[in-house]
């Protein structure tokens, strides 16, 4: 190793650190401006980028010049800003952060499957707009492209910087997301400082996908995932300093980039033997640097004072749950016996979606906590199962055990973070942890699936088989059989009615007192701690029984089995449907992809599973605004009978700002008074 | 007779579809500094907010200038010379003073000289965050910060809430004086009487609702029992009245 190759390699890091930088920039406009934290703004720029790709290519019958299709591209990107404001925030700008951040969740899946079903998933080399052409520093050859993306990047930075420093509209930013209804009073537009925030966001995005097409290609993955680094360069600036947010930006690229040369030499772990580097380092780096940022930054991120619904989605008391469960139970366990094999394998898919649906009900649900990573965890447990047999030859049922006490262990000890972090810090948490997982976990050949996948023996119990191969097909034919159907099904009824007792029991009512307001809760005498552990452990058990499920119906599973995207798509109908009751999680499990419906749409329209979750990213925005809790609620409390209507200013207005200047006494005020889904 | 600058002829406005106050009728003339008292809940800072906007009233009217106010948003009424400190001092807490003062809308003129003029204290801190100010700078602040806007009409809610008396014996003669300066409206809600009595042309008492006293500022200064009378909801105390007398 020299040094000179190190400096070669720090520079090479420009490239990317730039473009995260970059989304870090959105990140901070998006909150700032709008107070949403968006995790939309990669998937803004790679939408811009396919737009340059395909007007250069001729995708659209036409082909352009650079010139032309660089400024189509602008003019796209701020029309989707336009589009973005109006959809997506100004709808929802009296919804919690939460809610917000889910709706930007929405967005990101419609806008990933748009891509997939008009360009396919393949990646595209873009036409570089950038000079190309090399330097030679530190006696190695540095592409020239790194120094215009920093360049602009850094323009970009300062330009906003001072705007928002110096300028009457960048004070008026800033003091509506201190306190709205105060900069109302002042005779500021907040509204109007957020669509030209929300424009200016968007724009940027436009520049970061057209600088992107030099360094690497558009595919459907890249840039929507570039995201989670970019919170963590955002978390550092508080979101609020850009300049901060540049410089960590930059830095996490510089640090990949030395990895990837690290990577090269013989000292760096391997996997799967010689010359092949533990995959998922680089992922596993960025939620170190997160939960890093979070612990010193965290308590200075400001809380917006903005005139907000603080309110959650109600989580009523269970009507008559043995009644639900033995006629949709029987209903279900005809269907496992008499429907035809791929309708019987969505059934089935979506018996075992119900269960990772239950982990949110509870953890979301009941105590308040949207932590991204519970299909990690069922991950973590199908992953042991399958390791359990190939290397120790343990198999049913002490493998499956095995694997859901493991997901417990893990699933407690990534709920301590949410002793401290709360509401969207830890989706954002969360989030960067399942990229982790997946990548650095379940990528890795000697204890996840390698890039072929694992192995999972068939259940059995003294010899009786009765995994998705045993030999019974049932009246509809075909594998997977009946017999595993109903084992999961009765596994699901069990666990189902065990949910709704939970929110029976007095522990349910303290999860629902944490839920609530956390210091209200201590102050009663709950011991806040505890419930949320023991919530957490409760939801990554059904979590890990849902993980084994997954991996025996299967018979062999890879790391996208329970991948980031599987987690999105799960909150984003759980969301829909309503993620706070057991029948809302049935519902919300029959519509998600791969699930029964998505089998329906494909068998009887053809339509594939990406139809689905690009109508389902635009209900989940609708749901938000016209249905804060979720369609399912309607079983409790009959369809609404006035069209959701907007809860008057002054109820909600002049709570006094959370936050005091410079993180100075008080901001730990900041989101610990309204705890939960809320903050 | 000084021209009428707010007239709000028998308002009715409340949350969720619960009135708190119920026809309401108050008027402020230019010049003028009025004041409205009552116990908690009665309405005061409601009446504020529906003149500056921020809830629509179920009820009455309100005009500004002679004109109905009722589809102005509450941005459009703040550009129109309707000044609002509400409670909580509606100031900015990750802005500095000067920061205060230059912020405002497109267009905006802001004059920097009569915040220092009126509050020269203000001066020297001019570059500190807002929220490391202490309450009565904080309070100043927001005073200041309306009366640059040059307003027509300047509510202000509770400017004594968490001060101290002296404090708050201080800040009022200033309101006062800016109101004869410009001519501007002022109504002030206040807990203080004995304080807001000396400077306030006329007040008014809204208890539960609804006005139930409303006489001259010197009238008030001269019989306080009148006031607090008011409060108790009825017209007088007699056993009290026999004591004092």
């Amino acid at each position: 190793m020299s040094l000179n190759q190190v400096l070669v390699f720090l520079l090479l890091g420009l490239g990317s650190g730039g473009l995260i930088a970059g989304i870090g920039m959105g990140v901070v406009l998006s909150y700032r401006g709008a107070g949403v934290i968006n995790i939309s703004v990669g998937a803004i720029a790679m939408l811009a980028g396919f737009c340059y790709w395909a007007l250069r290519t001729g995708d659209f019958g036409i082909t352009f010049a650079a010139p032309w299709a660089v400024t189509l591209t602008l003019i796209f990107a701020i029309v989707l800003g336009l589009f973005f404001e109006g959809f997506c925030v100004r709808p929802l700008r009296r919804a919690s952060p939460l809610a917000k951040l889910v709706a930007t969740l929405g967005f990101l899946l419609s806008a990933q499957a748009a891509v997939i079903l008009a360009f396919g998933e393949s990646a595209r080399p873009q036409p570089a707009i950038l000079p190309g052409g090399t330097v030679l520093l530190f006696g190695g050859a540095v592409q020239i492209n790194r120094f215009w993306i920093f360049g602009i990047l850094l323009a970009i930075t300062l330009l906003f910087a001072g705007i928002f420093r110096w300028t009457k509209f960048g004070l008026g930013t800033r003091a509506a997301a201190e306190n709205e209804a105060n900069a109302t009073l002042f005779g500021l537009s907040p509204n109007r400082l957020s669509l030209v925030n929300t424009v200016a966001m968007s724009l940027t995005m436009g520049i970061v996908g057209l600088l992107a097409a030099s360094i690497q290609s558009v595919d459907s993955q890249t840039l929507p995932l570039m995201v989670v680094p970019a919170l963590a360069a955002a978390m550092f600036g508080s979101f609020t300093s850009f300049g901060i947010t540049f410089v960590a930006g930059l830095l996490i690229g510089m640090a990949e980039s030395l990895l990837t040369y690290f990577e090269t030499f013989s000292w760096f772990p391997t996997s799967g033997g010689p010359g092949n580097p533990i995959p998922g380092v680089q992922e596993l780096m960025i939620f170190v640097i997160l939960v890093i940022a979070m612990l010193f930054r965290a308590s200075r991120i400001p809380g917006r004072g903005d005139i907000i619904d603080r309110r959650l989605p109600a989580a009523p008391r269970p009507k008559a749950p043995m009644k639900g469960a033995i006629r949709w139970g029987a209903l279900a366990a005809f269907a496992i016996w008499a429907l035809p094999y791929g309708f019987r394998e969505g059934l089935i898919y979506s018996l075992i979606a119900t269960i990772s649906l239950f982990s949110l009900v509870v953890i979301t649900g009941y105590v308040g906590q949207l932590s991204v990573v519970q299909i990690s965890l069922g991950g973590v447990a199908g992953f042991t199962v399958s390791h359990l047999f190939t290397n120790f030859g343990i198999a049913f049922p002490w493998a499956g055990i095995i694997g859901v006490i493991f997901a417990i262990v893990i699933g407690v000890i990534s709920g301590f973070p949410a002793l401290r972090v709360r509401g969207v810090g830890l989706v954002v948490v969360t989030l960067a942890a399942t990229d982790a997982i997946q990548n650095f976990g379940f990528g890795n050949t000697t204890w996840g699936a390698g890039n072929t996948g694992a192995a999972v023996p068939s259940p059995s119990i003294f010899g009786f088989n009765f995994g998705s191969n045993a030999t019974f097909h049932g009246l509809g034919g075909g594998e997977p059989s009946p017999l595993f159907g109903w084992f999961t099904l009765l596994l699901t009824i069990i666990i189902g009615l065990l949910i709704c007792n939970l929110r029976r029991s007095g522990l349910g009512q303290e999860m629902l007192a944490v839920r609530a307001n956390e210091r209200a809760a201590a102050a009663t005498g709950i011991n806040v701690r505890n419930v949320k552990l023991i919530g957490f452990a409760i939801a990554s058990g059904i979590a890990g029984v849902s993980g084994v499920l997954l991996a025996y119906s299967y018979g062999s599973i890879t790391a996208d089995s329970y991948g980031t995207l599987v987690a999105l798509n799960f909150i984003a109908f759980g969301y829909i449907i309503g993620i706070t009751t057991v029948p809302g999680a049935v519902q919300a499990a029959v519509g998600v992809p791969g699930g029964l419906f998505a089998f329906a749409l494909l068998d009887w329209f053809g339509l594939q599973g990406n139809w689905l979750s690009f109508v389902g990213g635009f209900l989940l925005v609708l749901t938000l605004i016209h249905r804060p809790g979720g369609v399912a609620l309607d079983i409790f409390y009959g369809p609404p009978k006035k069209p959701f209507k907007e809860r008057p200013l002054g109820r909600m207005i002049f709570r006094p700002s959370p936050v005091l200047a410079n993180g100075a006494a008080g901001a730990d005020v900041t989101e610990g008074t309204t705890a939960g889904v809320s903050s | 007779m000084a021209e009428s600058i707010l007239e709000i002829e028998k308002m009715s406005a409340g949350y969720d579809q619960a009135d708190v106050v119920r026809e309401v009728s108050i008027n402020v003339n230019a010049g003028e500094v009025v004041a409205l008292f009552g116990p908690n809940g009665a309405g005061k800072t409601t009446t504020l907010r529906v003149i500056s906007g921020i809830i629509k009233p179920s009820g009455g009217q309100v005009r500004y200038h002679g004109q109905d106010l009722t589809k102005l948003s509450p941005t459009k009424r703040a550009r129109a010379g309707i000044a609002h400190v509400p409670e909580g001092r509606g100031i900015f807490f990750g802005l500095t003073v000067a920061e205060h003062i230059r912020l405002g809308y497109r267009g905006e003129v802001i004059e920097p000289e009569v915040v220092y003029e009126y509050f020269p204290a203000l001066r020297e801190l001019r570059d500190r965050a807002a929220g490391l100010l202490s309450g009565g700078e904080q309070q100043m602040l927001a005073v200041a910060r309306n009366l640059a806007r040059r307003p027509k009409l300047l509510l202000i809610d509770e400017l004594s809430l968490g001060l101290a008396p002296v404090l708050v014996e201080r800040l009022l003669p200033v309101v006062r004086q800016y109101a004869l300066d410009s001519q501007c409206g002022v109504l002030l809600v206040e807990q203080h009487v004995a304080l807001a009595v000396e400077i306030a042309d006329r007040c008014y008492v809204l208890s539960h609702g609804d006005i139930v006293l409303h006489d001259s500022g010197a009238a008030l200064k001269a019989d306080p029992d009148l006031v607090v009378a008011s409060y108790m909801g009825q017209r007088a105390l007699p056993d009290e009245a026999e004591a004092t007398a």
